[in-house]
Order: structure tokens, then C-alpha cells, then sequence
């Protein structure tokens, strides 16, 4: 009982903690590619910070679904969260059918934010939500099928479950279905964050914007609460990423040294996947708006490659 | 034999190989600036010239160690300089425009890519075949898939230039059959085919120029006018 309730408070700790920091991590190291000197590392968190203790400004238009929308977001990304295997096999939470509560958390999360944008009835947040509705409605089935792939392989939906059968076929990363996932998982990633060539999350310009267009009305606290969000949100798929295909170093028992060691490579893989996404997005543009369903498509047909080619190899 | 390798590690290689030369494929299908194609057709080659040196490695055939070389020095490097350079002669460095819109294009490369391991299903039979001849075999589907996608891609391209490129990817997809089966062809047989397609490009490479100069465009379908 104790072992599960200290998992459970480590992996809280290390998701509330961590997301910021790799969110700010992200932006330094993308400065620093593009020779500039950027924010610190630790921005993200004075960012929360300082919008915590701001005052708030709601329209007068908008409705409770405004108010609930935050903290509606917020909870299930932190729910997410603990449900994917961090740093030990075993996830804290599992609940339902394991992967697929965890699709559709995240989806009923962006569900709450895009009425968030739509419920003050601005242009703008109406405009970010269907943008935002357009991505998500091919980008889910992508990663369904990806991560699919992965679970056909562990004959369970069940991410503790799937983590623990990766561990002991650690080189199971080189065959072609689990590398045509990894493929499309990677780029419903980019989609789902918001990174350069699907939505650019440093700008503010209303031609281009998505995720911070639906945002445009929030401020204060709830702006935290929601900036926080989507940073657990990168957190989280980040994790799954790295940890279904990569599960180099989670610690299969519960000792301080193993699961020690399991943070070291956790942090480690995070690190090398945020150089990844940073190199991706210095080296592109961005995409034109109606030339981001074609690039999820490929996502998508690369998870059904993926699943087709499981059981042809 | 002094030493032979494990054909399971092999076998484990080109699989993964063969499924990025795939998902280049697909990549180049969804792909509109011609340079970019042409970079794509580039690294492919040089993948399938690793698949034929792993083979060579694996089978011990030393044979296609040079057609592995051949592919990587004719295929990766000098045809996609050779288009470089004609795309920089012509100064298109517009949009492709497929005849099918991208997406509609990706999901029937998909479709093509099934079609060929359902084709492939039919020669696959691991139990009556030695590890080390079966070495490769599994990427017969890839091959097809490649051939297939290749021939879509020229059909489905207006300008002449990308349509060039869909023969090379069709060329490349009967290459990879060509030493996933046989495990190496006959090294004349080899060359032969090799040259052919570098005289292909090269005359094709004149014909799109002219084409170029003559129409102000590369569009196939203005050659019609030529009836009149």
C-alpha cells in the first residue's frame, strides 16, 4: 500500500514538476540553435508563477463552461499522467481500458478547451477551436493505431502491462511495425503540442494560430492553470513515447537504486526527444493550414502500416 | 565457412531498412517541391545500396558488395545531381501539382503498399527455405509496394521531371525485389540494368529540357498542342 501511494506521490511530483521544465528546456535549447540567447530554462515556472498571483479577467459573456474548462483540462492531463508507466513498469493509476482511457482523456480535455474557446463568443477562440477540432480528428485515429501496434504486441491495452513485456525485449524498437509507430506517434506529437510545422507556439499571429487562439480569452490563474496543462500534456506523450519504444532503464522492482536509475534514463530519453522535436522544428516551416491534414494523413497511414505490418513480419 | 554471420541479425537490418526505404516512399508520394523529392530519391537509393551490402555481408556473396556500391554511387549520388542540376537549368523550383490531391494520394499509397503484401503473401513460405536464402525475403512486399507506389507516382505527376522520378522509385523497387529474391542477380545483368536507367535519365533528363524550352513549362499534358 505504501509503495503504491509513494509511486504515486513521486510521479505526481515528478509531472507537475517536470512538464514546465522540459516545456522550458524546449525553448532554450531552440534558442540556442537559432544563436540566440532565449529565455532561462526555468521561465516556464515564473511564467506560472507570476500568472497565479494575477487577477483575472472574464467576459462578460462567457458562461461556466469558461471557468470549468481550466480546471477540466488540467485534471485530466494530470490524470493522464498518471497513468503512464514514468520512471518504475508500474503506473500508478490504470483505469478502464488502460491506452484507450488515456486517448480519450486527453481528448475529452481538448473537447473542454475548444468550448472554452468557443464559449465567450469571440472570433478568434471559435476559429482556434475548429482548427484545433480539424487536427484532432485525424490526429486521433493516427495514434490510435500506433499505439495499438504497440499493445498488439503486448496482447494487453494495459500500459503497466505493456511497459513490463517491453523491458525484457528491449531491442523490439527495430522492427519495422514499432519503427513506422514510433513515425506516427512522433508526429501526432508535433500535431497535439502545437510544435512548428502544425501550430507555432511562440507567436500570436491570428492567421497561423491554434492552440493560442482558443486560449486568447484567458488570463490570470486560469491561463496558468491551462499553460500548465498543455505543458503535462507534451510531458505525457513525450513519456509515452519514449517509454513504449524505448523502455531502456524502468525499473521493474521497487528499490531506491533501480528506480533511481529509471529516472536517470527517463530524464535522459526526455532530453534527446526534446532535441529531436527542437531539431524538427528549427529545420521546417510551418505548414500551411490546409496543408496539415496531408501531413497527419502520412502519420495516420504509417499507424495503419504499422498494425498491417505486425502481422506480416 | 571460416566465419559466418548470425542471418537473424540480418535479417532484423534490412527489414527495418526496407520499412524506411517504405516510409521514404510514402514520404516522397506526399511530398511538392521537386528538390525535395529528388533528396528523398537520393537517401532511398542509398539505403537500398546498404540493404544489397548487408546482403553481400550476410550471404557472403562478394559479388554484390559491387552493385551495392554501384547503387550508392550511381543512384545516391550522381542522378540526383545530375536532376539537381537540370531543375537548376529549367529554374522551376515550383509546386508539384498531382493530378489526385496529397492526401487522397497518401491514402492510396497505402492501399498500393497493402496490395503488395498481399501479393507477397503468396511467395512467403519460411518453412521450406534455408535462414540464409530466406534472408530478405520479407521485404519482398516492400519491393511491390515500391513498383506499385513508383508506377502511381507517374501516373498521377503532370511534369515530366517528377514522373522521371516515379520511374526511378519503380526502378529502385525492382532492384530491391531483384536482390531480395535471388539474393543477387548475375553481376552482368546487374550493370546492365544500371546503365540502362543512366541513359534513361540522361535522355529523359535532354527530353524534359526540351520540353522546357519549348512549352515554357513542364506540364506533359501541353504536348497534345503537338498533334496540331
Amino acid at each position: 500500500m505504501t509503495e503504491v501511494l509513494t509511486n504515486s506521490a513521486l510521479q505526481l511530483v515528478l509531472l507537475l514538476l517536470v512538464a514546465p521544465l522540459l516545456s522550458g528546456m524546449i525553448k532554450t535549447l531552440k534558442a540556442r540553435l537559432q544563436t540566440r540567447c532565449g529565455p532561462g530554462i526555468l521561465q516556464s515556472y515564473r511564467d506560472i508563477l507570476k500568472l497565479l498571483r494575477k487577477g483575472m479577467v472574464i467576459p462578460e459573456t462567457a458562461s461556466w463552461i469558461f471557468s470549468a474548462a481550466p480546471y477540466m483540462v488540467f485534471g485530466t492531463a494530470t490524470l493522464v499522467g498518471l497513468m503512464i508507466p514514468m520512471t518504475t513498469t508500474r503506473a500508478p493509476l490504470s483505469l478502464f481500458g488502460g491506452v484507450l482511457a488515456v486517448v480519450y482523456l486527453l481528448a475529452l480535455g481538448r473537447f473542454f478547451l475548444a468550448l472554452g474557446g468557443l464559449d465567450t463568443g469571440s472570433s478568434f477562440g471559435g476559429l482556434g477551436s475548429s482548427r484545433e477540432m480539424t487536427i484532432s480528428a485525424i490526429a486521433e485515429p493516427a495514434m490510435m493505431l500506433a499505439i495499438f501496434t504497440v499493445a498488439l504486441g503486448a496482447n494487453s491495452t494495459n500500459l503497466s502491462e505493456m511497459a513490463r513485456i517491453a523491458v525484457t525485449q528491449s531491442w523490439r524498437f527495430l522492427a519495422p511495425s514499432q519503427m513506422l509507430a514510433f513515425a506516427a506517434l512522433f508526429i501526432v506529437l508535433i500535431a497535439e503540442t502545437g510544435r512548428i510545422p502544425v501550430d507555432n507556439p511562440a507567436t500570436h499571429l491570428e492567421l497561423t494560430m491554434i492552440h493560442e487562439a482558443m486560449i486568447l480569452e484567458y488570463s490570470g490563474p486560469y491561463l496558468a492553470l491551462i499553460e500548465w496543462a498543455s505543458s503535462i500534456k507534451q510531458l505525457v506523450l513525450m513519456t509515452l513515447l519514449v517509454n513504449t519504444f524505448f523502455p531502456f532503464g524502468l525499473s521493474s522492482d521497487w528499490t531506491v537504486r533501480t528506480v533511481g536509475l529509471g529516472l536517470v534514463f527517463y530524464l535522459a530519453k526526455l532530453l534527446l526527444l526534446a532535441c529531436l522535436v527542437v531539431l524538427v522544428e528549427t529545420t521546417n516551416a510551418k505548414l500551411r493550414l490546409f496543408r496539415v491534414p496531408e501531413l497527419l494523413m502520412v502519420a495516420f497511414i504509417l499507424g495503419a502500416l504499422a498494425l498491417i505490418s505486425t502481422f506480416l513480419f | 565457412m571460416p566465419f559466418a554471420p548470425n542471418p537473424e541479425l540480418g535479417n532484423r537490418i534490412i527489414t527495418l531498412m526496407a520499412a524506411l526505404v517504405l516510409v521514404l516512399q510514402i514520404a516522397a508520394v506526399g511530398q511538392r517541391r521537386i528538390v525535395s523529392s529528388i533528396r528523398i530519391f537520393a537517401v532511398q537509393s542509398f539505403l537500398l545500396g546498404s540493404i544489397a551490402a548487408v546482403i553481400a555481408y550476410f550471404n557472403q556473396a562478394s559479388h554484390i558488395y559491387i552493385a551495392a556500391l554501384l547503387t550508392v554511387f550511381l543512384k545516391a549520388g550522381l542522378l540526383p545531381r545530375l536532376l539537381e542540376r537540370l531543375v537548376e537549368r529549367i529554374g522551376i523550383r515550383r509546386e508539384i501539382d498531382p493530378l489526385i490531391n496529397v492526401p487522397l494520394s497518401i491514402l492510396i499509397a497505402g492501399c498500393l503498399t497493402l496490395l503488395g503484401y498481399v501479393v507477397a503473401e503468396s511467395f512467403y513460405h519460411p518453412e521450406e527455405t534455408s535462414a540464409r536464402a530466406a534472408l530478405g525475403h520479407n521485404t519482398l512486399a516492400v519491393a511491390i509496394a515500391l513498383f506499385l507506389i513508383g508506377f502511381f507516382t507517374m501516373v498521377n505527376r503532370r511534369k515530366a521531371l517528377t514522373q522521371v522520378l516515379g520511374l526511378l522509385s519503380l526502378e529502385n523497387g525492382l532492384f530491391l525485389a531483384a536482390i531480395s529474391l535471388t539474393y543477387g542477380m548475375p553481376l552482368v545483368v546487374e550493370i546492365g540494368i544500371f546503365f540502362d536507367v543512366l541513359v534513361a535519365v540522361m535522355v529523359l533528363g535532354i527530353l524534359v529540357f526540351r520540353i522546357g524550352e519549348t512549352f515554357d513549362s513542364m506540364d506533359v499534358s501541353k504536348l497534345r498542342k503537338l498533334r496540331e
